[in-house]
């Protein structure tokens, strides 16, 4: 154990002797056994953060193995993970912004590991400054500039979970009052330090190389330990190809056309949640710009799909023929643009629709015709319900699975475990595959 | 900075970096070991995901399809039909079928919420347009069936051959006023032609409470009206 013999705290760590430290509370504060309150404290928030960080991180790690998994999803750091599968964590989870290098490893490097790797190292120098019982003003100042990171990577995703991904995860915010408290305590941690040994500049670069060593560290472990994807099944060798691609009856949407871009065709069912998180996933890779995308309407509904013996989705077949109405599949009047229109206020509304048309399908057809005028008259009517027909024979042509979405790039199909953390990983690869087909 | 903080800071750090790499390699492993699994498991049992497939209903029983696919093949139904080659006359139907009349409507009879029956007038081969909304709402409502069979009659009134020759010109009227109206490319791979005039397989009364175009209307259902028709329905089995 240390001891204060230890330290050359002088010249300005004692007290001046001709002072006048007749201030009570100068003298309180300048108490050396006090700064290890907020010492602790930091190394409280610390753990707690890094407690966070580390659930966040076994949560995203878990779906390496390709699997879909329940998450953790409360500000209790002990709390057992959610009962259902959707959660605002897992929307967090599966937006690009939760881990860094996509395209290079499956899933990409989770922020996450990150901060297990910054709160593990605040957690190291306040628990050092706090055994050792004192602290430097140097160390404390470090100490506080150290918080000072997480900090601001908790108000850059904060800007990002309102303003891109639309979801703020608990865990997460868990990691952001962690990372707010511990800068509190840290800068406590300041005014309650004492002492100089005029070598705050050099510890303070040494200070900047262990924190990146601890980040190193952890990132090496990480990639050395991560699953190695089996060459020989899925990933860019997709997992099917499609025998009958041509759209002869006319039922295909250009949902993002591209032009020159890789020929890409999505089976989608517009009130499927699935399809609307990959929609959003897609679209805020910056790969969908070198897709020119098609969509093939895919109902998961029985009112019209056969295929299905009940209505997983209901209401996706009014939403689908409102689909093609506007997109001008059906009459000639329309463009794809407004399809699109029609698919984007269905994913906006998804849920309430959906809960509507379990009751009251016709109301949301009328609040289709309500929201699209223009599919007044090709709602419904015979020609639009033998285009969904047609659309749905498309998927029995090519001996689709029941089950959406489906994406195909140039005609292999991505395989489903490829489509959320692997999206980018997977789909760069495809891409590659297929420039490399055309050339 | 003496050696015993030193030692001090060594071990912390230690600590700091040793669990939390340890605890993730450790997820990574797992992560892994369940991967690996998978992929063998996925190898040894393939997906149990149902594949889109054409419909086929609980009453395509094989004796069912079998007429069916023998009365389509004789009457030049399958595999898209040629020019003239489209249709069955009453006694080819009678004769490819080795049925009764009686047993001929019978295959139909589980048909009864598919099926819809399109009504003339005496003499007339046109489809007035509540014949043409329900004919339009039958072809709409193919769902995941194969064939569209179209059996068009004559009523016992008049001349058997001039009969005939109504009940042919009222399957045709059908089919044009499809071609007209959906343009749908796999039309003629689907539908297939039946005209029997008077001859064979009239319908009885019991038909009348089916869905017909004159449903609604004052026109009394006889056997002459149920007969002046043609019986439309989407077959839900894959043939």
């Amino acid at each position: 154990m240390a001891n204060l013999d230890d330290y050359d705290l002088s010249p300005d760590s004692a007290p001046p002797s001709g002072a006048d430290a007749t201030d009570e509370m100068d003298t309180l504060r300048r108490s050396p056994g006090l700064v290890r309150i907020p010492l602790a404290l930091v190394l409280a928030a610390a753990l707690f953060g890094a407690w966070f960080s580390a659930t966040s991180t076994a949560d995203f790690v878990q779906h390496l193995d390709r699997e879909v998994h329940k998450i953790h999803c409360s500000f209790n750091p002990g709390a057992a993970v959610e009962a259902t599968l959707e959660s605002p964590c897992r929307t967090a989870m599966l937006s690009p912004y939760s881990s860094w290098l996509r395209q290079d490893y499956w899933g990409g490097i989770p922020v996450s590991l990150f901060a297990i790797a910054v709160f593990a190292f605040l957690a190291y120098r306040a628990g050092h400054l706090l055994v050792r019982g004192r602290a430097l003003r140097s160390e404390a100042v470090f100490l506080f500039a150290a918080t000072l990171l997480p900090v601001g990577m908790s108000a850059l995703y904060y800007w990002l979970a309102v303003t891109k991904v639309g979801a703020i995860c608990k865990v997460c915010q868990g990691m952001y009052g962690s990372s707010a408290a511990a800068a509190v305590f840290a800068l406590g941690a300041v005014f309650l330090s004492q002492g100089s040994d005029g070598k705050g500049i050099g510890r303070f670069l040494l200070g900047i190389v262990e924190g990146t060593a601890f980040v190193g560290v952890l990132t090496l472990v990480y990639l050395a330990a991560m699953p190695e994807a089996d060459p020989k099944a899925g990933g860019a060798n997709g997992c099917g190809t499609l025998a009958n691609p041509a759209d002869e009856a006319g039922i295909m949407i250009p949902i993002a056309p591209q032009p020159g871009g890789v020929p890409t065709i999505e089976v989608l069912d517009p009130l499927c949640p699935s399809c609307k998180a990959f929609d959003t996933r897609l679209s805020s890779s910056e790969l969908h710009t070198r897709l020119d995308m098609k969509a093939v309407l895919f109902p998961l509904d029985s009112t019209c799909n056969w295929m299905v013996s009940t209505s997983m989705h209901p209401g996706a077949c009014a939403v689908a023929e409102a689909m093609l109405c506007a997109g001008g599949n059906v009459t000639g009047k329309g463009s794809p643009a407004e399809a699109v229109r029609v698919l984007d206020w269905a994913f906006a509304h998804q849920d309430e629709l959906l809960t509507q048309a379990k009751t009251d399908e016709p109301g949301v057809r009328k609040r289709l015709e309500a929201e699209f005028p223009a599919v007044k008259g090709c709602l419904g009517g015979a020609q639009v319900k033998n285009k969904i027909v047609k659309s749905l024979r498309w998927a029995v042509s090519n001996a689709l699975s029941v089950l959406t979405p489906q994406v195909f790039v140039n005609g292999t199909r991505m395989c489903d475990e490829d489509t959320d953390l692997g999206l980018e990983y997977t789909l760069s690869r495809m891409l590659a595959g297929a420039a490399g087909g055309k050339k | 900075m003496k050696i015993n903080d030193l030692a001090l800071k060594l071990g912390v750090a230690a600590v700091a970096l040793v669990v939390p790499s340890a605890k993730v390699s450790g997820w990574l492993g797992d992560a892994e070991a369940r991967y690996k699994e998978n992929r063998a498991a996925m190898a040894a049992n393939p997906s149990d995901v149902p594949v889109a497939a054409m419909a086929e209903d609980q009453y395509c029983t094989p004796q069912l399809k079998a007429i069916v696919r023998r009365v389509a093949g004789a009457c030049g139904l399958l595999g898209g039909g040629g020019e003239g080659g489209r249709g069955c006359q009453p006694m080819q139907a009678a004769s490819v079928a080795s049925l009764s009349g009686e047993d001929f409507n019978a295959l139909f009879l589980p048909l009864s919420q598919r099926a819809h029956i399109i009504q003339f007038d005496p003499l007339v081969t046109e489809l007035d347009p509540a014949a043409q909304t329900q004919l339009e709402k039958a072809w709409a409502d193919q769902r995941g069936a194969s064939f569209f069979f179209v059996v068009a009659r004559a009523s016992s009134d008049g001349d058997t051959k001039k009969n005939e020759e109504l009940s042919a010109k009222r399957a045709e009227s059908v089919l044009k006023h499809l071609e007209n109206k959906f343009h749908d490319p796999d039309l003629k791979k689907e539908v297939g032609l039946l005209w029997l005039g008077e001859s064979f397989a009239q319908l009885g009364t019991e038909f009348c409470g089916w869905q017909r175009s004159r449903s609604g209307s004052a026109e009394p259902c006889t056997d002459k009206e149920i007969n002046r028709t043609a019986f439309v329905a989407w077959i839900d089995c894959a043939i």
